[in-house]
């Protein structure tokens, strides 16, 4: 007889079947890998989630990012050290499986995880933190984290204590030190080392490049870019994270972005089925999908209000320099706090809850909203809307009434502007209503809808106008994401922007309070300075807040663990953790 | 003849629709600006003639959206908010009301709860006359220009064409912008609007001047006006007495034709936030609230307007063909 | 010296009498310039209107000024108007529209790509609205004053006098009412599993009512214009001297009527190629259809100018080149041109 070729035979067929274990989508924990456990519900694996994004992401470059769309992408590509539950809005592990903090609050040591892989399959150690941090703090990388990332002045120090121990060393005390870490991406030192060295960095990782030139912690990673149409990720087969059950995250196999840019055909797209989730649209198009909801198989969910609160505000600024007579005449009514509080006392919160927003919105007083529990002060006043009020303030300044149209003490007709965005709807529908409501006080309101660049340049460089409508989206719940508006120094504190010295003492009461805060480690004693800040803000009213929108999301049925939160990204903040059924 | 029974009519209900927008005060039971914020979007009232008793009225009656135990009864030539006729006579009539806190929207209402009626007889006096100005600005500028290319001819012509040819390429809407972003905040609204309107007009001319020149051109050529110059006519007499007046019938016609052109133009600017700034309506305020898809699919009575505009510029274009038809006749 | 038929617009220039290369090296060198003064325009304009991509930016609290400006410095925008304008000329000449700061990338690419699709959807439009109108225009001429001609004619005013805006709004709640078409963009989600044969039919599908629009925009004038050349070339006295021959009707109307009759439509043609960019705009924007028109508001709304001029040009391009074709095509079919 010939050879016995069966021990071919069993190579052959072991050797099948080693290659497809190795190839086995979801890979078995290797040795000494510290996985993290996330705490939803176990789904399974596979299928596809797709997703509508308002405009196309800029870069992939977590250093050179500033646009929430590329944000929004480089979230699910990449991790970070210590990361924000938008859940419970409080700081949790990461890559760094824990830290203690130095008695003087100054130095933070971060113990990372070990055996984590780069979606490349390269390791994660030490050496890829520091390199990260020394591209953000880099002066000519010139990366827009660097800001966020300077405390008291000077930037913190990285230093590398072990292969996977890190410290960061502060130049002072700082209260949200925790919350510094959120979203700033852990970057692969092999892939970016070299670039960073020849000072190519800023260009590298735009959305054209290579899969293969790409590699992060996040749960997925690049898969495919056609411009003008989508973004498609695939799952990282080496994500360091698993559920309950001890199965690897993430279970989505892609997701797919697609560029759809206005919100009504985004609205159109999710009803029809072509996407499966929708994050972060106006009422009425809440309603106008309420109605389908039980047939086409979504639902909806309204998250009560969020972190957006939208205001009118007046021009406090010092014109002596800026040759605007006029606007200078009128500030002395608007710097009259007796004139601002009459202001707010008119104007018809309610009614703009219900015009503007079908309900979907919470009036507020002060630049916390109902949505940042932690933070809210509740003792504020909430007074209900009062003409009579109004016209007593008003008297008590000096204003008088002549054939129904109000008068200042020197009888010049009280007539201003309000300035507003023309591309967005509800300020202007805001605007509209607030024009009406000072009609009523007899004063005579003109709106202004001006294209949003233009009004960008009266309100930051001209000074050149009376009063302006405008809303800010809080980056983040805690104060200290709003430094640059309530410290009179501040470039973003918009009535009355980069002041020398505080113009007022209760702006100078309001630095003091800032600066306190951001120094004091302890939750109980900040709460108590931030809440004298928001009192500040109710009485003297260097903005008048006006409502809150709530945070509207929908998904389809078939989308599990849909756990939107009400900090950015909302929906997708627990991508790793969704499945589709 | 029966061209002219055409335009005839046309004109007839041109006058009359016209009457309608100027007279807009007393057609309209409301103000444009009157807010009913209980009512956003509120469907059009029916009218009813039957009571809550059953009982049959000759007078037709509404409900209220909140309660249908009480009707109230529609009155005729009441007495309800000022306005003003043509920015001059103040009244206080109007030819129908409901007494409060009845409320009649026979178009529905929009976002603020302000009847959409009155917004659009009030909106047309705005759309209208930005519309007629533009035009004649237009076709003003075109009979200059077009007169002098078509009468000199040569270089002139040539420069003047190549001209309104840039004219036609240029991003107008980007001039547009820059305009408004330029203008000091002092200035009311009625007058930023009347600016946009004129430099509108002021670049739409190059196709009125085209046509006109080529009038010109061919009037140019007849024989009187040879004749005249022959008899030693300076050219201002001959443009003016021989060949202008041979250029007004595509004169009227292009300003029939411009009108509903630069109407739909102000649809453009006010959906861009150019238009006329809140709370005074216009057509094209009316209808860019139909962008918004909650609007589309939810509000069927916004579409209103729209779908009145359409015999409106029916109208227009039928007056212009007819005047066409005889313009042909009248050089042939 | 034949008489100047009115329409025909190359006559009024002296075609005949200066020789045809020359004329066509003069329109050309015309067409250079007026590029050039709508490029000096635009760049102008921007600079008057406030603000550059940049400035928003600065109402971000968690952006600081400094980081601004480094981005201004980086992409150019802070160096003198002339400066950058000889930079961009330069570049233009080798074919680099400059940089689009809004998506990041190099704007030529960019434009090329909404450009076909701009293309795409207008030369389907225009292909539909010529075969529907030279036919309807056609059989309108002849049975004019009947009640097919009247019905026709209605039928057109009453679709001219509905503005574009309504009419694709209303196809759009159609599509999504109905849900028998696509309600946006130009493919699907899964585009990319599809094979060859599946991905054509998935672009048509999303093609067909953005196109069908157009289609139905832009028919009403051109049967009109169809029809008034038809109308008035067989009242012409050649048309009744050939039928007092007893040459048939239908050869009369398509050997010896269309031909002339064809003169106004080329030149009609020539500007419909001119308006291939710009004439779908609104329709683009109401059913997201990925054109350049789009592409143009965005970027004038955010001050991304490099796109804003380089599409400006781009649509000047077209429409000065339909002109020129235009007068090319007359030139070549109509011979009372070429005469002397």
């Amino acid at each position: 007889m010939g050879k016995n070729y069966s021990w071919v035979k069993c190579l052959v067929l072991a050797t099948i079947i080693a290659s497809t274990c190795s190839s086995a989508p979801a890979l078995s924990s290797q040795a000494g890998e510290e996985r993290m456990i996330a705490d939803g519900a176990p789904g399974h694996a596979g299928g596809r989630l797709v997703v509508a994004l308002r405009s196309e992401p800029k870069t992939l470059n977590p250093a050179m990012a500033v646009d929430e769309t590329s944000r929004d992408v480089i979230r699910c590509l990449t991790a970070d050290l210590i990361h924000i539950n938008r859940g419970s809005l409080k700081t949790e592990p990461s890559l760094a499986k824990s830290w203690n903090v130095s008695r003087d609050g100054r130095q933070y040591t971060l113990e990372l995880r070990r055996g984590l892989r780069f979606s490349d399959g390269e390791p994660f150690t030490a050496d890829d933190v520091i390199f990260s941090f020394q591209v953000y703090l880099d002066e000519k990388v010139d990366s827009s984290q660097r800001d966020l990332l300077v405390v008291g002045g000077k930037p913190i120090v990285v230093v590398k204590v072990d292969a996977y121990t890190v410290r960061f060393e502060l130049a002072q005390p700082y209260a949200a030190a925790e919350r510094l870490f959120d979203g700033v991406a852990i970057l692969p030192r092999h892939l970016l080392e070299s670039s960073y060295r020849n000072g190519s960095f800023s260009q590298v990782w735009s959305l054209s490049m290579a899969p293969n030139q790409f590699a992060g912690l996040g749960p997925f990673r690049l898969k495919e870019y056609v411009p003008g149409q989508r973004v498609v990720l695939e799952r990282n087969p080496y994500y360091w994270k698993a559920d309950r059950a001890g199965n690897q995250l993430p279970y989505l196999n892609e997701v797919v972005f697609l560029f759809v840019p206005s919100e009504d055909a985004q609205v159109i797209r999710f009803e029809s089925g072509d996407t499966d989730v929708l994050s972060r649209f106006s009422a009425e198009n809440f309603a106008v999908l309420q109605k389908q909801q039980s047939v086409k198989g979504y639902h909806l969910d309204d998250l009560g209000s969020g972190l957006e609160y939208n205001f009118l505000f007046f021009n406090l600024n010092d014109l002596a320099s800026k040759g605007l007579p006029e606007i200078a005449k009128k500030q002395v009514w608007f710097q009259d706090v007796r004139f601002r509080q009459a202001v707010s006392a008119a104007i018809d919160r309610d009614g703009i809850v219900r015009l503007v927003y079908s309900g979907r919105a919470a009036p507020i007083w002060d630049q916390v909203t109902p949505g940042n529990k932690l933070w809210l002060n509740e003792k504020i006043a909430h007074p209900a809307r009062s003409l009579d009020r109004a016209r007593q303030l008003l008297q008590s300044a000096g204003f008088s009434w002549s054939s129904g149209a109000l008068v200042d003490s020197h009888g010049n007709p009280v007539e201003f502007s309000i300035l507003t965005s023309s591309s967005n709807a509800q300020r202007m529908r805001m605007a509209t209503i607030i024009q009406d409501d000072l009609s009523q006080l007899g004063m005579s309101v003109q709106v202004v809808p001006l294209e949003f660049h233009a009004m960008v340049d009266r309100l930051q460089n001209s000074y050149n106008y009376e009063a302006a409508v405008m809303g800010l989206v809080s980056g983040d719940a805690d104060p200290t994401s709003e430094m640059n508006v309530w410290l009179s120094s501040g470039e973003t504190h918009l009535w009355h922007p980069n002041q020398d010295k505080p113009a007022t003492p209760w702006e100078s009461e309001m630095d003091g309070l800032m600066q306190q805060q951001l120094v004091t480690l302890d939750y109980a004693q900040r709460k108590h300075l931030y809440d004298r800040v928001q009192e500040i803000v109710a009485e003297k009213l260097p903005v008048i807040c006006l409502v809150s929108p709530n945070i509207l999301v929908a998904a389809a049925n078939r989308v599990g663990n849909f756990r939107p939160g009400i900090l950015v990204p909302y929906a997708l903040w627990n991508i790793e953790q969704l499945y589709v059924q | 003849m029966k061209r002219q029974k055409k335009l005839v009519v046309a004109l007839v209900l041109l006058t009359a629709f016209q009457s309608l927008i100027l007279f807009a005060g007393f057609f309209a039971p409301y103000d444009f600006a009157a807010q009913d914020r209980e009512q956003p979007f509120a469907a059009p009232t029916a009218v009813h003639f039957v009571g809550p008793q059953g009982n049959v009225h000759i007078r037709p009656c509404v409900y209220n959206l909140e309660d249908s135990v009480r009707c109230y009864p529609l009155h005729f030539f009441v007495r309800g908010t000022p306005y003003k006729i043509a920015g001059v006579f103040t009244s206080h009539l109007h030819l129908f009301g409901v007494e409060a806190p009845g409320h009649i929207f026979m178009m529905g209402s929009d976002a603020y709860g302000r009847d959409q009626l009155s917004r659009f007889l009030f909106g047309g006096q705005i759309s209208l006359l930005a519309g007629l100005i533009a035009a004649i600005l237009s076709v003003s500028i075109g009979i200059i220009v077009g007169g002098i290319a078509g009468y000199y001819g040569g270089w002139v012509d040539e420069l003047l064409m190549r001209g309104g040819e840039l004219f036609l390429a240029l991003p107008w809407l980007y001039l547009l912008f820059a305009v408004r972003a330029a203008l000091p905040l002092h200035i009311s609204q009625w007058e930023v609007f009347l600016l946009l309107v004129s430099v509108m007009g002021l670049i739409g001319w190059a196709r009125p001047a085209r046509l006109i020149r080529g009038v010109v051109l061919s009037a140019k050529q007849r024989n009187f006006v040879v004749a005249a110059r022959g008899f030693g006519a300076s050219d201002m007499y001959l443009l003016r007495r021989h060949v202008l007046p041979q250029t007004y019938g595509v004169v009227i016609t292009q300003i029939t034709l411009l009108i509903p052109l630069y109407v739909l133009a102000e649809v453009t600017l006010t959906f861009l936030g150019l238009g006329v700034g809140e709370p005074m309506p216009s057509w094209g305020s009316l209808l860019s609230s139909l962008q918004q898809y909650y609007v589309l699919s939810s509000y069927w009575w916004m579409f209103l307007p729209a779908l009145l505009l359409i015999p409106l510029f029916l109208i227009f274009y039928t007056a212009a063909d007819a005047l066409q038809e005889i313009h042909k006749t009248v050089t042939l | 010296m034949p008489q100047c038929i009115r329409w025909n617009r190359s006559c009024w220039s002296g075609l005949h009498k200066k020789g045809p290369m020359k004329y066509f090296a003069r329109r050309f060198f015309h067409a250079t310039l007026l590029l050039l003064a709508v490029s000096i325009f635009s760049f102008t304009i921007l600079q008057l209107t406030p603000g550059d991509f940049f400035a928003p930016m600065g109402l971000n609290p968690q952006i600081s000024s400094r980081t601004i400006a480094g981005l201004r410095s980086q992409s150019g925008l802070d160096r003198p108007l002339p400066v950058r304008y000889g930079h961009w000329l330069r570049d233009v000449l080798k074919g680099d529209l400059g940089r689009s700061f809004a998506y990041n990338s190099a704007a030529t690419p960019l434009l090329a790509v909404r450009a076909r699709n701009t293309l795409l959807l207008t030369g389907t439009a225009m292909l539909l609205a010529w075969l529907i109108a030279i036919p309807l225009g056609m059989w309108s001429a002849v049975h004019r004053g009947k009640w097919g001609d009247r019905a026709a004619g209605v039928m057109t005013s009453g679709l001219l006098a509905v503005p574009d805006l309504v009419l694709f709004l209303v196809l759009l709640l159609l599509a999504v009412r109905t849900g028998w078409f696509p309600t946006g963009g130009m493919v699907s989600a899964w585009f990319s599993d599809l094979n060859a044969w599946n991905k054509v039919k998935d672009v048509a599908e999303h093609l067909f009512l953005p196109a069908l629009g157009l289609a139905i925009a832009t028919l009403p004038t051109m049967l009109r214009h169809v029809r008034s050349a038809m109308i008035e070339v067989l009242e012409a006295p050649f048309i009744q001297a050939a039928r007092a021959h007893g040459i048939a009707e239908r050869r009369v109307l398509f050997r010896y009527a269309l031909p002339v009759a064809a003169n106004p439509l080329i030149s009609l043609f020539g500007f419909s190629v001119g308006t291939l960019l710009s004439a779908s705009l609104l329709v683009e924007v109401i059913l997201s259809w990925p054109g350049i028109g789009p592409l143009l508001v965005d970027a004038i709304m955010a001050k991304d100018v490099y796109v804003v001029i380089g599409t400006v040009m781009l649509s000047s391009l077209f429409l000065v080149a339909g002109n020129l074709f235009a007068d090319v095509l007359l030139f070549a079919t109509d011979p009372r041109i070429r005469v002397e």
